[in-house]
């Protein structure tokens, strides 16, 4: 195997999804089956390539690897200063700046996946499907992006890259309500956006800001190492109070300012979660998109907002995230009651659905909380597991209407006489859903819970009972569609096709590994979490 | 030496492989679906006893082996497998069972459609279940104990087109889920309170064994018990948790000798003995243990008197006698619980399989649409009789002796539990000469007699072979000679033979079968004498004490309700909120858009009003 | 000298500012708005001649805002012919496009 290291191997997984886009775009319109073909194409090779990439992925190193960067933004501001030591000059520096650890190496993998196994979903499309494609190619780009991207304002471009993207998803190919979902999901995702954007102007004005000696240039930096590194250095200007700059310090962030990016990010990345009470849109788009959409929606835009939250709000802020833990377990013990309880009181199979992720969410929040390591594990392991449980659950519901027209609960019901192949399947991830022992659902449950009750005893125990709750909720929607009598105008319908029958089996296997060997995942993301989250333990143990 | 111990690890692959093959095979090859079944746990029985018989060897070593699962911070979670001789007695046990319930299936399931998925369920239930027995710590118990909820989930819901069977399969996950919480808690609660937070058996026998050695507070121990125990006493339907295992009867027949009888249900008493060490370090725990393994065993008995469906009768009787072995837990026998779980299992499978002989023939369940089955029957009714002695605790019968080593136990212990004990011993007897003597003697009130035939050689066999098991299995523990209790335990618990306790159970034993004789077995009646004096008795015992009902109204009533005011919540105040924000972004634009009326001087005097206001707000800031 | 060209580049700023808010006659307002253009360059010279630090650059700014204006001045009077052309009007108030 060639080394991997040799070429721009991120930029590579990036850009082809792009080139995919440029493919599409070249295609006739009315081509439904070689557009598919090209999606699959330029959808497969990047999950090729970032499963080689996890294969080479050093496990032990922790830290960043496989680094690009170029100089994308260099603004040179040009402000008179007063500054004694003949630095004259400022900037305002922006990295293209790519870079994977132990994180988001799983997370872009799972995207990989979860976006190809989409495409095959995408079957379904009914109209316009250049400009399905052309979209569906430029989310995945997006997604990428945003956990690739190692520059603060490159994840910020990501991010909204994934907002447009999704809008035009959600607005042109769902169900009858898909505009109004559109324009919920574009409000409330663009206020988290504006929110985020508030707090990452305010890191890099403060924590961002650094001199560099040898152009002897004042930088105001959005690069995620420069603003890790000068948030962690005692010398850096940021942690300098002006008592100690003889006055003056502009870039100095005081306590109360830390507090407050800390909650900015909590509520920005809170909205795409998301946390309670934000959920409203998220329910909206579960039941109004297209299920291809939808799979990736709940199987990897959610993840974007936990990912953030680790990786800006817990790694930037750690003493800030200890006080709140108890706050942040909270929410999350509340996002994991209330999902299940309201799910089992929905009477559409996708709102279940849309609730059962607002509950598991809800357990990776409690992991965050956990505030140690077997927590965290459990909160990363949770994101990747119920990406791929959520992504299969939708899959299976996109093939559901398309035979039965319905997905409502009470005009379903002992579909497992006529597709004994889907029912099972919805059975089996059903199960990986309430946590069954074996797949991937119950190991992320199992490290969260035992993380958080290190940390939080009594909110762990309440924890529990939401472990009851999800069997409650799941076996009702999942029995009611597959078992019982089943009704007359089902049962003439067939079973799963190869293209659609070809993705659940993936899915399910990945389910099933992970469930049985989770090491696969863990090894990748402990040294990151031992690593990079080290510093944040040791304060935990001082005081 | 202990070749075939150190690959103990093959044992529950050889159904597992079984599983496999019959999934991929699909549902076209029911002769050969039928032969992988069985021929899997056939192999994994032959393994088993290779097993046990090293296992018999007095300086056989306890064996076990454990690789990395996952790495958590600075400890590392294992998986891995152990023989002691506890395990290995459980081994032979289910794997004897399975392959023999593999054997009766291919007769009592030849019609079925869905036959090979029928074999591969059980195929993954004992592979679940095998997996059960040889984990060598808490975690990897957790997941097979999870495992084989989900097959006996699939099994009850197997028949899926019925309701029932929907309803039944459901409340017999929810149920014990609500258990395995508790459980699952407990082993959270362990993992931080162990030191070196260590989840194998060994290292908490270590721990515990010295009583309270310090390490732990005693009421960690005593939680860390009670969680355990709710496990139990979801899995082995204890009550109050009972509620799942007489619903689950809407499976097939031969799963309810397999797991509702004989294996999974009594892997809460499993856990009770490899856990034994930290219920013992604890008296409050024992205390609770056996309180309420006395209370199921009697409740569940008097329950059984009142019932029409010969199953849920054999379903309240297993209930019942899953209550001596806990209570027997409690009392401090690990040696009577075990050995009661070891005969149980045999005569209560064959109770099982017997009543799935008669099912078979005359299609009903309601003991009342039975009748002179003996005559037509015979292998069926004499190994149902056999079965039925051996419940009774008639000797020579397994079941006396196992049933005497527990009520010699509580005789010691607490003679209250003992007088429970004996009561519930008496209507077990009542209970099980009722069900014979209406379902196999007197006339017949079968609706097509003419159809009713014994079954094929597949079905009588297993019951002939689990008759002979039923007789013999008693004497590997009698009150002269312990050998049982000195195998399983390293002979560190004392024989309780009490002759007042044989006396009493023997006695109780021959009354019952009298009193049942004179109530049922003269003449067929509807209802006897006695419950005709008080029918609000027999109305409550048929209900089940209103416990579903109950369970109904209170639980499942409050959850619903409390999902329907989220619900309602969500809709109006969340949403509501959202509505509002949204509302009023879109009355302000309106107001704006006034403002807007074209004429390019009104903006610019706008413009100049917000310059101003700006420069005022600035300057002013002076003066502040 | 500095407050007094800025006093009357203020008042001339106003008067421009008045006429451009006010008037209905374009032609006006557009004469207006050169007012106030005037006005800006008034304050650029005479910052040029007598700021903290005197330069040219003031000055030859001044000029650039001439030539601006003299452009402006020119669109702006075409634009005026345009929409008389059209409308038949000159009248500020009756020109409402941009509402629609």
């Amino acid at each position: 195997m060639m080394d991997l290291t040799d070429l721009p191997i991120l930029s590579i997984i990036l850009a082809t999804p792009l080139i995919g886009l440029l493919v599409v775009l070249l295609l006739p319109k009315h081509r439904n089956r070689w557009l598919q073909a090209a999606a699959i194409i330029f959808t497969l090779i990047p999950l090729v390539l970032s499963l080689m990439l996890y294969a080479d992925y050093d496990r032990h190193q922790g830290g960043n690897a496989y680094e690009e960067t170029a100089n994308w933004v260099e603004v040179p501001l040009n402000k008179e200063t007063q500054a004694s030591n003949g630095v004259t000059s400022f900037t305002l520096s922006f990295q293209y700046d790519l870079g994977i650890d132990g994180l988001s190496l799983p997370l872009v993998v799972l995207t990989t996946l979860i976006t190809a196994m989409a495409a095959f979903a995408s079957v379904h499309v009914k109209k316009r499907w250049k400009a399905f494609y052309a979209w569906f190619l430029l989310l995945e780009t997006g997604v990428l992006g945003v956990f690739m991207a190692r520059d603060l304002f490159l994840f910020f471009v990501f991010f909204e890259i994934t907002l447009i993207a999704m809008y035009f998803l959600i607005g042109i190919w769902g169900y009858f309500n898909r505009e109004r979902a559109a324009n919920q999901f574009v409000i409330y995702n663009g206020l988290g956006s504006a929110i985020m954007l508030i707090a990452f102007i305010l890191l890099v004005s403060t924590a961002g800001f650094h001199i560099d000696q040898d152009t002897s240039t004042f930088i105001y930096s959005g690069s995620y190492a420069d603003i890790v590194r000068n948030l962690a250095d005692p010398s850096a200007w940021v942690n300098l109070a002006p008592d100690q700059t003889g006055g003056l310090n502009p870039f100095h962030m005081s306590d109360a300012m830390h507090t407050v990016i800390f909650l900015l990010l909590v509520v920005a990345f809170g909205i795409k979660l998301p946390i309670l009470p934000f959920h409203t849109w998220m329910l909206k788009v579960h039941n109004e998109a297209h299920p291809a959409i939808v799979m990736i929606h709940s199987g990897i835009l959610l993840k974007m907002g936990a990912y953030g939250l680790i990786r800006f709000g817990i790694v930037l802020f750690p003493e800030q995230a200890k006080d709140w833990a108890i706050v942040l377990a909270t929410l999350g013990l509340i996002n994991l009651l209330y999902g299940a309880l309201v799910a089992f009181r929905q009477t559409e199979l996708k709102l279940v659905l849309a609730y059962s992720s607002i509950s598991h969410m809800g357990i990776v929040l409690l992991g965050l909380a956990a505030f140690n390591e077997i927590g965290l594990q459990g909160a990363v392991f949770q994101l990747v597991s119920h990406g791929l449980i959520s992504a299969l659950m939708f899959l299976l519901v996109g093939s559901l209407y398309e035979r039965t027209r319905t997905t409502t609960l009470s005009e379903l019901g002992g579909l497992a006489r006529s597709m004994p192949f889907i029912s099972g399947i919805l059975l089996a991830g059903g199960l990986a859903s309430l946590g069954l022992p074996g797949m991937s659902g119950f190991v992320g449950e199992f490290m969260s819970l035992l993380g958080l009750f290190d940390s939080q005893p009594w909110i762990a125990g309440f924890a529990v009972i939401g472990v009851i709750l999800t069997a409650v909720y799941v076996l009702r929607a999942v029995l009611k569609t597959t078992f019982g009598p089943i009704d007359e105008r089902f049962l003439a319908v067939k079973d799963a096709r190869l293209i659609e029958a070809l993705p659940m089996i993936v899915l399910l296997a990945f389910i099933l590994l992970l469930g049985c060997y989770p090491s696969v995942l863990t090894d990748t993301f402990q040294y990151s979490v031992d690593g990079v989250f080290k510093p944040l333990f040791s304060l935990r143990m001082g005081g | 030496m202990d070749s075939f111990t150190q690959t103990a690890w093959l044992i529950p692959l050889f159904p597992f492989a079984a599983f496999l093959l019959l999934t991929a095979l699909g549902r076209g090859y029911r002769r050969a679906g039928v032969m992988i079944g069985s021929i899997g746990s056939l192999l994994a029985l032959i393994m088993s006893l290779l097993v046990l018989f090293e296992r018999l060897d007095p300086n056989a070593v306890d064996y076990s082996n454990s690789y990395k699962w996952i790495d958590l911070g600075d400890y590392t979670l294992k998986v891995g497998f152990e023989v002691t001789n506890l395990n290995a007695l459980m081994l032979v046990i289910v794997t004897a069972v399975s392959f023999l319930v593999n054997v009766y299936s291919a007769g009592y399931m030849k019609k079925d459609e869905r036959i090979t998925v029928f074999y591969g369920y059980v195929a993954l239930f004992t592979f679940a279940m095998l997996g059960l027995v040889l984990s060598d710590n808490m975690l990897v118990f957790y997941i097979f104990w999870e495992l084989v909820g989900v097959c006996s989930f699939l099994l009850v819901g197997f028949w899926y087109a019925r309701p029932a069977a929907r309803a039944a399969a459901k409340k017999a996950f929810i149920v014990t889920r609500i258990g395995d919480a508790g459980l699952l808690l407990g082993i959270i609660v362990l993992f931080w309170y162990m030191p070196g937070h260590a989840l194998d058996f060994s290292s908490i026998h270590n721990v515990f064994n010295e009583g309270q050695s310090g390490a732990i507070t005693m009421t960690i121990t005593t939680s860390i018990a009670l969680l355990l125990f709710m496990g139990v006493i979801g899995k082995s339907g204890q009550f109050p948790l009972h509620v799942w295992l007489p619903d689950a009867m809407e499976g097939p027949t031969p799963i309810s000798a397999l797991i509702h009888a004989a294996t999974m249900v009594a892997a809460g008493v499993f856990l009770l003995a490899r856990t034994f060490d930290i219920f013992e370090a604890s008296a409050a725990a024992m205390h609770t243990v056996a309180y309420f393994g006395g209370f199921t065993a009697i409740f569940a008995a008097t329950v059984a008197l009142a019932q029409n469906d010969i199953k849920r009768i054999l379903a309240y009787s297993t209930i019942s006698q899953l209550g001596y072995m806990v209570m027997a837990m409690g009392l401090g026998s690990m040696t009577g619980g075990m050995f009661h779980l070891f005969t149980h299992a045999f005569f209560k499978a064959l109770l099982f399989l017997a009543a799935g002989s008669v099912i078979h023939a005359v299609h009903t369940q309601n003991i009342h649409e039975m009748g002179g089955l003996g005559s037509k029957m015979r292998i069926t009714a004499w190994t149902f009789g056999i079965g039925a002695l051996s419940l009774s605790g008639i000797p020579p019968f397994s079941g006396f002796w196992s049933k005497d080593a527990i009520l010699g136990t509580a005789l010691d212990e607490d003679p209250f539990l003992f007088a429970i004990g004996l009561a519930a011993a008496f209507c077990t007897v009542l209970y099980m000469s009722r069900l014979f003597f209406i379902v196999f003697t007197g006339k017949s009130r079968v609706r097509q007699p003419n159809e009713v035939r014994e079954s094929g050689l597949a079905m009588a066999i297993p019951m002939v072979v689990l008759a002979v098991l039923s007789v013999v299995a008693g004497f590997v523990e009698t009150p002269w000679n312990g050998w049982l209790g000195n195998w399983l335990t390293g002979g560190g618990e004392e024989v309780h033979a009490n002759g007042f306790a044989i006396v009493a159970s023997i006695a109780v034993g021959v009354l019952g079968i009298y009193v049942g004789w004179l109530m049922y077995g003269r003449a067929y009646r509807e209802q006897s004498p006695a419950a005709a004096r008080m029918p609000w008795l027999v109305q409550l015992l048929e209900r089940q004490y209103y416990v579903n009902e109950f369970y109904n109204v209170v639980i499942v009533g409050t959850v619903r309700w409390i999902g329907k005011l989220l619900h309602a919540f969500d809709e109006h105040v969340i949403g509501g909120a959202v509505r509002l924000v949204g509302f009023t972004a879109v009355a302000g634009g309106r107001v704006m858009t006034r403002l807007n009326n074209g004429q390019t001087q009104t903006y610019g005097l706008t413009a100049v009003i917000g310059l101003v206001v700006i420069i005022a707000a600035i300057v002013g800031r002076r003066f502040w | 000298m500095l407050p007094s060209y800025l006093t009357m580049a203020a008042i001339l700023f106003c008067i421009g500012l008045y006429g451009a808010l006010v008037k209905r006659n374009a032609v006006i307002v557009l004469l207006s708005i050169e007012l106030m253009l005037n006005a800006v360059n008034l304050n650029l010279v005479a910052f040029s001649k007598y700021g903290v630090v005197p330069s040219l650059t003031g000055q030859v700014f001044a000029l650039f805002t001439i030539t601006v204006a003299a452009a402006e001045a020119a669109v702006g009077v075409a634009i005026l012919i345009a929409l008389f052309r059209a409308r038949g009007t000159v009248h500020v108030d009756e020109f409402d496009e941009m509402r629609r």
